[in-house]
């Protein structure tokens, strides 16, 4: 054999190594083709010249989840004919063997119960309010009030996981967090996600941090908490001796050990951490300002009820989430508890009233006096909705109602919704006569408002891509503007 | 030698082209491509077929030669060959991928079946020269039929790229049923017209055929107007033979100059075509219903599917800069969206304000469209710099300490929609001055303007403006919340110190001590703090001008002067509500509202008796008891208090007993009471016994009658 052509295909060890240093020039070659292709990978960066995928109606979301499912058939989804049959039994042919949970499953008789509640029509589409809610009736014309969303879950905590996550099993991340996942943060001093919680009188159901987890995105999408004492941010102030800038040194070391494990170990996490240190270091400027609410005029306090300077009540909550969001958090989280009206329905529901009617009308107002609705979404409801008929003893003027998953109702406002009244149920309120929304459409709704698609916003995890309608939904455009 | 030589340098070449196609094939979303490395692409179907034959003819020739009856140097310049134009093929290919939307599973196929091609035919090279080639013709005959194979199929795959899914069908009439996997949803009440038809015309024609601007005489905003046609006539025909000029003029080709939307203009999605077309060719109805179309009608389908999404935010640039270097911690700098040229700006975080950053906007200031500098301290040089951003639609200025004649320039914006200026104080003279000649439709003046008055006469002024304003509750009278009582104890031993605060500005806490409700006028008012030094109802109540005064906040402080040497149980609590025993009564520490925290004795089948010890005879007035009632829980008011008096520990004498009175169906269902037992004058003993009776029997109106109620107590006081 011609030796040229042996020395040319003679692979020894030295040979294919040489050879390899042409592969990786090959692979040199390949990045000037592909920028960035052997950076560390940021998620951020990588959804971040994505989304949104067109314009966005709606660019931050206050979510106001009345824990333990307000009874519709009190407040919004008025069926005088419930108040006919007061007392007979509920007709197999409406409940069409559907499931009951535990605590109603054995009982021998289903009496219908009508609300006690005097009913009246407001604004332009017509839409009843329970005489519970005087503020939020004169807010009717903003409001987009569903009254046919329907979910898979009956007891509160799937429900409720279902409801933040798109899943009853808890372990996906909260609709917040693919928010701050898919659009990052508006204002770089603040969290993309908070947490508020509240608690009224009425007979409470818990509510769990993995409510608002970041599931398997990175941690720092995970909603921050905020506390409801005197200071909402725990350790936010630093010690008396330590100036602002020995803080940014001891951060700036604290950062560069942290770049050289990350160089060695290369876990994300690490990264992260980081950028928590960063953020909270900002967020020591930015918090006290945005969450003292003392110096709010007084007319603002009229408007959200005097029990919004104590700190820790609904309305100061939802005075706070205004100036969250107004200062560009994209996602705030309320949680307000004591909806689980099983007995005793007429005086707990009043008494939760009382806590969220004032100050959730005043919220929708001062947004909009802002010119800050058209593109904040506020969404108010609970997990599902309950029955029609009478959990417990019914009498002429007390009654519990258990869960019901089939119809229930829960309105929006603001973020490009349609205002009016959406859907239809039955008369005696149990099943859906027209445009069901289920959690996963209701979920895609949002997407959209948001501007995302949300069949295309997945992230990748143990093999598969997951999306916070998992695989449905549909986007109901009767709700959008 | 020549080709010797050239092979050698060609299967060098390899080592480098190979990877790098791996390379590019993997991360192929990531690419980002020049001009001659696309135009490179475009060279793709040139070159493939020389690597397609000469990869069949070497497949076929292994196959065929049995015997190796060409010469093995002859044969390995052609798989060099063959390799680097299959690499080269390959690659190219990838280029020419990135440059338009192809099918992603067929591209998918046809470029990991190439990266396949590419590194078979180079493995061959290395392949021939093994003795298992050489010598079993099995092996190579079963391997030259998977080259072939993949070969055929995945190149197969390209073709289709290019020529169609039935680019080798036997001719056949298609059958179209595009639609059929939709899932069908609604059950609106929504009209066809509303749901679908509206939104396109809205996004995409009213521009020019709208009130603002009405281009051929016709107006496309309402269904009357549509109806009415334009200057060549109506544009939606009733009649059969006749089509509608709607369905023309979209129709026609995007170079035709009637063609619509007009060249340059955003042009209606496939989709919306279809959804325009079939509605006018099913009639052109305004009225009819989504729920009254059948569910298969593709005019369902479709409009059922349709969501309209706003992609107009767009201006015209093209080549959109990176936008990193104008976003700082405390301004962000975004495109509304992934391929509009069109920016949102926010600045956040007044005390980091600088205009140095405005001013870099200055480099993309025709593409800014929204700009929030909400509570900036903005000057009128900022405002100078703004009003140079041509296309902004929507400022947001609330708080931000200006004053109208500084914001004047802003009327130069045309483009200027929306502004937002809560929180700046202006007369109404200034603002009539402001308004004049302003073309934007919307602005936002609460806190000047804020009642219903005010805003009549401005939207009668100013009828193409839209004013929002806010509420004016400075003149309403609300009740204010109650106060805070801030001491933990409810125990006074020797004094204790109590706090009221209140958070509204402003207030005035006034407070009595003897159980009368605070008036406005003469109770005391609270200053600082308050000492109590003996047992107390304390009643507080908070007034303010502009208010209704607050609802009274009571606390009950109970004295605890005297505390015994020592106190057993003489019967034994509830298992379950043992509390900390004996000390429980004497901790000091009252037990709450929740009886189940160990800081309350329960008892209910047995009596509850205790014995309190003095090292020395002691002198006694009162005792109480502070129990807790809850209805609903069985837990009853105490029955009775009776105590004993003994000086040997031995021999109890009775003193007296105190008797309570039961309740009712209508008393307070749930509660925390104190119960008072006066000792007659004089009583002194070392050693006093207690009996605490329940009720031994519920009420008939409870839903226990018949069995014991609870009590619990939490604290003995003695004075």
């Amino acid at each position: 054999m011609n030796e040229f052509l042996e020395h040319g295909l003679n692979q020894n060890r030295r040979k294919f190594l040489s050879k390899l240093s042409l592969g990786i020039g090959g692979l040199a070659l390949g990045s000037l083709v592909a920028p960035g292709l052997f950076n560390a990978a940021n998620e951020d960066d990588l959804f971040a010249n994505v989304l949104p995928h067109f314009a966005p109606k709606a660019k931050r979301i206050i979510y106001l989840f009345q824990n333990g499912a307000p009874s519709q058939l009190d407040l919004f989804d008025y069926k005088p004919l419930l108040q006919k049959m007061h007392g007979s039994e509920l007709p197999a042919s409406i409940r069409m063997g559907q499931r009951l949970t535990g605590m109603t499953a054995n009982q021998a008789k289903f009496p219908l119960a009508g609300t006690k509640f005097n009913f009246s029509q407001h604004g332009s589409s017509g839409a009843w309010f329970s005489e519970t809610l005087p503020h939020l009736a004169t807010m009717a014309d903003d409001m987009c009030i569903v009254k046919t969303i329907y979910t898979e879950a009956i007891n509160h905590d799937p429900a409720l996981t279902f409801f933040q996550t798109g899943s009853q099993v808890g372990n996906r991340p909260s609709m917040g967090s693919w928010i701050s996942y898919g659009l990052g943060s508006e204002n770089k001093n603040l969290p993309a996600f908070c947490v508020l919680l509240s608690k009224g009188k009425g007979n409470g159901q818990g509510v769990y941090s993995k409510l608002w987890n970041n599931g398997f995105l990175d941690s720092i999408h995970q909603g921050v908490q905020f506390s409801s004492g005197e200071e909402p941010v725990k350790y936010l102030t630093d010690p008396e001796f330590i100036k602002r800038g020995d803080k940014r040194a001891i951060l700036d070391e604290i950062a560069a050990l942290n770049q050289e494990s990350y160089k060695e170990i290369g876990d994300p996490e690490i990264v992260t951490k980081i950028q928590q240190y960063e953020l909270s270091y900002r967020m020591q400027m930015a918090v006290p300002e945005i969450t003292s609410l003392q110096n709010e005029p007084e007319s603002i306090v009229k408007m959200y009820g005097p029990e919004c300077l104590v700190p820790g009540t609904y309305a100061a909550n939802c005075l706070l989430a205004r100036k969250l969001s107004e200062n560009g958090v994209r996602f705030v989280q309320l949680y307000h508890q004591g909806w689980d009206t099983h007995g005793n329905l007429p005086s707990e529901l009043e008494g939760q009233c009382k806590d969220v009617d004032q100050s959730s009308a005043a919220l929708i107002k001062d947004l909009k006096q802002r010119g800050l609705l058209d593109e904040t979404l506020v969404i108010w409801g609970g997990e599902f909705g309950r029955t029609n008929y009478c959990q417990g003893a019914l009498t002429k003027d007390n009654y519990g109602r258990d869960h019901h998953p089939k119809c229930f109702t829960i309105w929006m406002a603001g973020g490009g919704v349609k205002p009016g009244v959406h859907g239809e149920t039955d008369d005696f309120g149990y099943n859906i006569n027209s445009l069901p929304v289920h959690v996963h459409d209701f979920h895609a709704t949002v997407m959209h408002l948001m501007g995302i698609r949300h069949e295309e916003f997945t992230y990748k995890h143990l093999g598969r891509r997951y999306r916070l309608t998992d695989v449905s939904g549909n986007v109901i455009n009767d709700l959008i503007s | 030698m020549r080709l010797n030589k050239l092979s050698a340098y060609t299967l060098n070449a390899l080592w480098l082209l190979n990877p790098f196609l791996l390379l590019i094939a993997l991360f192929n979303e990531k690419l980002k491509l020049g001009i001659y490395l696309e135009w490179l692409g475009k060279m793709h179907p040139l070159f493939l077929h020389f690597p397609i034959v000469l990869g069949t003819l070497i497949g076929i020739y292994f196959i065929v030669d049995k015997k190796n009856s060409i010469d093995e140097k002859n044969v390995h310049a052609i798989l060099v060959g063959n390799a680097f134009l299959s690499s080269m093929v390959a690659i190219l290919g990838i280029f020419l991928s990135k440059q338009d939307s192809y099918d992603e599973q067929l591209i998918f196929l046809h470029q990991w079946g190439g990266v396949a091609i590419a590194f078979i035919s180079w493995g061959l090279i290395y392949l021939q020269k093994s003795q298992i080639f050489k010598n079993k013709y099995n092996y190579r005959v079963q391997f030259s039929m998977v080259y072939l194979l993949v070969i055929i199929i995945f190149t197969h795959k390209g073709a289709q790229l290019t020529h169609g899914a039935n680019v080798i069908n036997f001719p056949q009439k298609e059958v179209a049923n595009e639609l059929q996997a939709v899932k069908v949803v609604t059950d609106s009440n929504a009209t066809l017209y509303v749901k679908a038809v509206e939104p396109i015309l809205q996004q995409k024609c009213v521009g020019c055929h709208g009130a603002d601007k009405v281009k051929g005489e016709l107006l496309l905003n309402t269904p009357a107007n549509i109806l009415k046609g334009g200057k060549d006539g109506n544009i939606l025909s009733f009649d059969k033979d006749k089509e509608s000029m709607l369905f023309e003029r979209i129709h026609l080709d995007i170079t035709h100059k009637k063609h619509m939307p007009p060249e340059g203009k955003t042009q209606l999605t496939t989709e919306e075509v279809a959804i325009l077309s079939r509605w006018i060719k099913a009639g052109g109805d305004f009225k009819v219903k989504m729920r009254e179309l059948a569910k298969t009608d593709s005019l369902f389908l479709f409009a059922n599917k349709y969501t309209p999404v706003d992609n107009t935010k767009v201006i015209g640039k093209t080549g959109l800069p990176d936008l990193k270097e104008y976003n700082s911690s405390y301004c962000t700098v975004n495109y509304l969206f992934n391929g509009s040229d069109a920016i949102d700006v926010n600045f956040f975080q007044r005390n980091f304000y600088s205009q140095a950053v405005l001013k870099k906007l200055e480099n993309v200031k025709d593409q800014i469209i929204r700009l929030n500098m909400q509570s900036m301290p903005l000057t009128s040089e900022d405002i100078n710099i703004i009003s140079q951003f041509n296309n902004v639609e929507n400022i947001n200025l609330n708080y931000t300490s200006l004053d109208l004649k500084a914001i004047e320039p802003l009327k130069q914006l045309k483009k200027l929609k929306y502004l937002s200026i809560c929180g700046i104080k202006f007369s109404e003279a200034e603002l009539n001055s402001f308004l004049k000649g302003a073309t934007f439709s919307k602005i936002n003046v609460w806190s000047n303007v804020n009642n219903q008055a005010q805003l009549e006469k401005l939207a009668a002024q100013y009828p193409k403006i839209k004013f929002t304003i806010g509420d004016n509750l400075e003149n309403e009278l609300f009740k204010i919340n109650v106060p805070t009582i801030d001491q933990d104890s409810s125990i006074i031993t020797r004094f204790l110190d109590v706090k009221i605060k209140h958070l509204l500005n402003g207030v005035t806490i006034r407070y009595t001590t003897d159980g009368a409700d605070p008036d406005s006028a003469t109770s005391p008012v609270y200053k600082n703090t308050l000492r109590l030094t003996r047992n107390t109802n304390l009643k507080v109540k908070v007034f303010k001008p502009g208010w209704l005064s607050s609802d009274i906040v009571q606390r009950n402080f109970y004295k605890s002067e005297i505390h015994p040497d020592s106190i057993y149980l003489v019967s034994s609590p509830d298992k379950k509500y043992l509390g900390d025993g004996a000390k429980t009564l004497v901790d000091l520490e009252l037990g709450g509202s929740n009886f189940t925290n160990k800081k309350w004795l329960g008892y209910k089948d047995t009596t509850m008796k205790f014995i309190v010890d003095f090292k020395q005879p002691q002198l006694l007035h009162q005792a109480f008891l502070n129990s807790l009632i809850d209805v609903g829980g069985y837990v009853f008011p105490i029955v009775s208090i009776a105590v004993e008096g003994s000086d040997d520990g031995v021999k109890y004498k009775k003193i007296s007993e105190t008797k309570f009175p039961t309740i009712t169906q209508k008393d307070v269902m749930r509660d925390i009471k104190t119960f008072t037992y006066i000792f007659p004058n004089n009583t002194t003993y070392k050693h006093y016994r207690f009996t605490v009776l329940n009720l031994k029997k519920l009420p008939v109106w409870h839903p226990g009658k018949g069995t014991p109620a609870w009590i619990f107590i939490d604290e003995l006081f003695l004075n």
